[in-house]
């Protein structure tokens, strides 16, 4: 009879598992991971140039709510969740470093509205 | 026992083999039975087609790259690195020394993965379940590696672009990279195994002869199995693959054992070349200066045919530029193209259903590179 | 196994007189040549003989304002490391050529299959030309110049007041 496959299953008994329980613990998400988008619209110039690079045109450039269109006069960009590939081409090409992804990779919904995110939200 | 030779039988019936089987992929066979023996198979394809071909005319070259990785889901970077071949061919600058290493180090990782759901999908086509959760679990080590270098387990969004990388290494990524390796040598040893009953049952199954293999179009493994020494790496070097050293396993047999033998021992040559490279990485810029942040596209005219060893065979571009912003034509063409109508169709003659999975899996296709 | 000079140069002048025509390099290990679409299935068969066994595929382009289609032959050839691609020109209103299956068997159908479904042009002496990607499709074949996706799709499939669909309806190109 042979030994090996007797001994490596006794070793692995005093072993850390290579699963970990979700949702209870987290495997370590890094720094570089594309996640949601978030706008900092005090830095947007409203050049457009993340709306003409994005491959599957998921930005559209529009004007904000009547009680902010005082303070933000020109239009803004609106992604849409549903199109995007998460890609990070609309980050390398902003001028001003507005737009930025962050590791938030929890979005998945049963609503579809919530899919489109505008730019700012009136409170 | 029915004959073949007769027109018909009583016990004649076609069925599909088909995209909703567990056993089969997104890719569909209809196959014409007599009692438990094939008569005759016709592939059918098309579930998967997306028109790739023509979504590249309506791009630029940086939003190219980033969908160049949809192409076949178990090899991205290695088609990220295909395109970025094509468009460096046709523009007239230099790609950097240090570039050119971090790209051969991460083509490699993934020939690595990919030849690990190799062993996966075989054992899960055959019945052994335990070798298809040891080695998906030994894949996900390798793809916490490449969420940290490139921001994607799967899909890396163009990482290999035109003009170099899109992003250097973050830091302590070699420290992290050879640490990895201990771990796909405990994998590699177990792929490398003898398995009696895999003996039994794929030896003197599914054979192609030499010349068979060269007049339908076979490439990468499928070839090496059959007897003929070829890999585009040696013959037709790109990047820096002439300066480094590495070995191409052979079999004469031309069976399905014999095919998935190169394949793991592969596995071995991968790790020696990212060693080599690993140690003799340069330091300097990763992308062409006059480059930020788009491809000037019109300045390049011409045309330009590109060939690269994926992990399944032969992959390669064509692309034609004539001085306007986008390509004016791409024609991609993927390894499994030959081997899944024109081989399947031929090798699945007058064989026992109970052999079908056996020789379907061991020319390890991938649905997507044949309708793209 | 590297190729010596030499060697290239011999090949280029065998190549050059068993076609009757000019093969010029590119860059390095490319050759290309561009021959009359009669000759086609003789080219093939006296190249194969010199050493270029290996078909790797064959690619359609359509030039819509001098209005012809362009196939490229491209072959590899395991001996002398090198690749060579013929280009023939054909009419685009008919367009039909001879099939090279009495060389390369079912692979070489299989690539004229694709081609005969996506742009339209046939292949004398193939008489497998069946649908391989598409079913129930009654359209013009896909991949021409003067086929207007956007418009087609449009028509068929999107609405105006669906706003997530809204954004294709302003597209410019």
């Amino acid at each position: 009879m042979k030994v090996g496959p007797v001994l490596e299953v006794f070793k692995n008994l005093f072993k850390k598992p290579m699963t970990v329980m979700f949702p209870k613990e987290v495997v370590e998400i890094p720094d570089r991971n594309r996640g949601e988008h978030h706008l900092d619209i005090d830095k947007c110039s409203s050049c457009g140039s993340c709306a003409r690079i994005c491959p599957n045109n998921a930005i559209e450039m529009v004007e904000v709510p009547k009680e902010l269109a005082e303070k933000y006069p020109k239009t803004y960009p609106q992604v849409d969740l549903g199109k995007c590939c998460f890609c990070a081409l609309c980050e390398d090409i902003c001028p001003k470093d507005a737009i930025i992804l962050t590791t938030n990779v929890f979005l998945a919904t049963f609503d579809i509205n919530t899919t489109i995110k505008p730019p700012i939200i009136a409170e | 026992m029915t004959s073949t030779g007769k027109k018909f039988d009583e016990s004649d019936f076609s069925m599909f083999f088909g995209p909703a089987h567990p056993g089969s992929g997104n890719f569909s066979v209809k196959v014409d039975m007599r009692g438990e023996r094939v008569l005759k198979a016709t592939a059918d394809p098309g579930y998967l087609h997306r028109g790739f071909e023509k979504l590249m005319e309506y791009r630029e070259p940086m939003q190219n790259a980033v969908i160049s990785d949809r192409v076949c889901v178990l090899e991205p970077l290695q088609w990220n690195l295909v395109h970025a071949e094509a468009v460096d061919n046709l523009m007239e600058y230099d790609v950097p020394e240090r570039a050119k290493y971090i790209r051969v180090i991460m083509a490699e990782l993934s020939r690595i993965q990919s030849h690990f759901i190799w062993y996966a999908v075989m054992s899960l086509g055959t019945g052994f379940m335990t070798g298809f959760n040891v080695s998906m679990g030994y894949r996900d080590y390798i793809l916490d590696v490449f969420n940290l270098i490139t921001g994607g387990r799967v899909y890396p969004a163009g990482y290999l672009c035109p003009g170099g990388v899109r992003k250097d290494f973050p830091e302590n990524a070699e420290k992290k990279i050879l640490k990895l390796l201990d771990k796909v040598e405990y994998m590699r040893k177990f792929a490398n195994k003898e398995n009696l009953a895999w003996l039994a049952r794929f030896k003197d199954i599914g054979v192609i002869t030499k010349e068979d293999a060269i007049k339908y179009g076979a490439t990468g493994p499928v070839l090496r199995g059959s007897g003929v020494s070829a890999d585009v790496r040696r013959d037709d070097p790109y990047e820096v693959y002439d300066k480094l050293e590495f070995d191409i396993p052979v079999y004469d047999e031309g069976d399905a054992y014999h095919r998935f033998r190169v394949g793991m021992e592969e596995i071995e040559e991968s790790m020696k070349i990212i060693k080599q490279a690993v140690e003799r990485l340069p330091k300097g810029e990763v992308k062409t200066p006059n480059l930020k942040p788009i491809v000037q596209f019109r300045k390049a005219k011409g045309e330009t045919y590109v060939r690269n060893e994926l992990s399944r065979g032969e992959g390669t571009f064509y692309m034609v530029a004539t001085g306007e912003k986008t390509p004016y034509r791409v024609k991609i063409r993927g390894p499994s193209f030959s081997h899944m109508i024109p081989i399947l169709e031929r090798l699945l003659t007058g064989v026992d259903y109970a052999d079908v999975p056996a020789i379907y899996w061991s020319l390890y296709q991938c649905p997507a590179d044949v309708d793209r | 196994m590297a190729v010596t000079e030499q060697e290239q140069t011999n090949l280029v002048k065998t190549l050059s007189s068993e076609l009757g025509a000019s093969v010029n390099p590119g860059r390095e290990r490319r050759l290309w040549v561009e021959i009359n679409p009669a000759n086609i299935v003789d080219a093939c068969m006296k190249v194969q003989k010199i050493g270029f066994e290996h078909l790797s595929t064959i690619s359609a382009v359509d030039w819509l304002e001098e209005g012809r289609f362009e196939l490229v032959y491209h072959l590899w050839s395991y001996q002398y490391n090198t690749l060579l691609s013929i280009k023939t020109k054909i009419d685009r209103k008919k367009p039909s050529i001879s099939s090279i299956n009495s060389i390369w068997d079912t692979y070489a159908e299989t690539c004229e299959r694709e081609i005969h479904e996506l742009f339209g042009i046939d292949f004398k002496g193939n008489k497998n030309l069946i649908p391989l990607f598409l079913e129930d499709w009654e359209g013009p074949p896909p991949f021409l110049k003067d086929f207007n996706w956007r418009e087609f799709t449009m028509k068929e499939h999107y609405k105006e007041d669906n706003p997530r669909e809204k954004v294709y309806f302003e597209v410019k190109k």
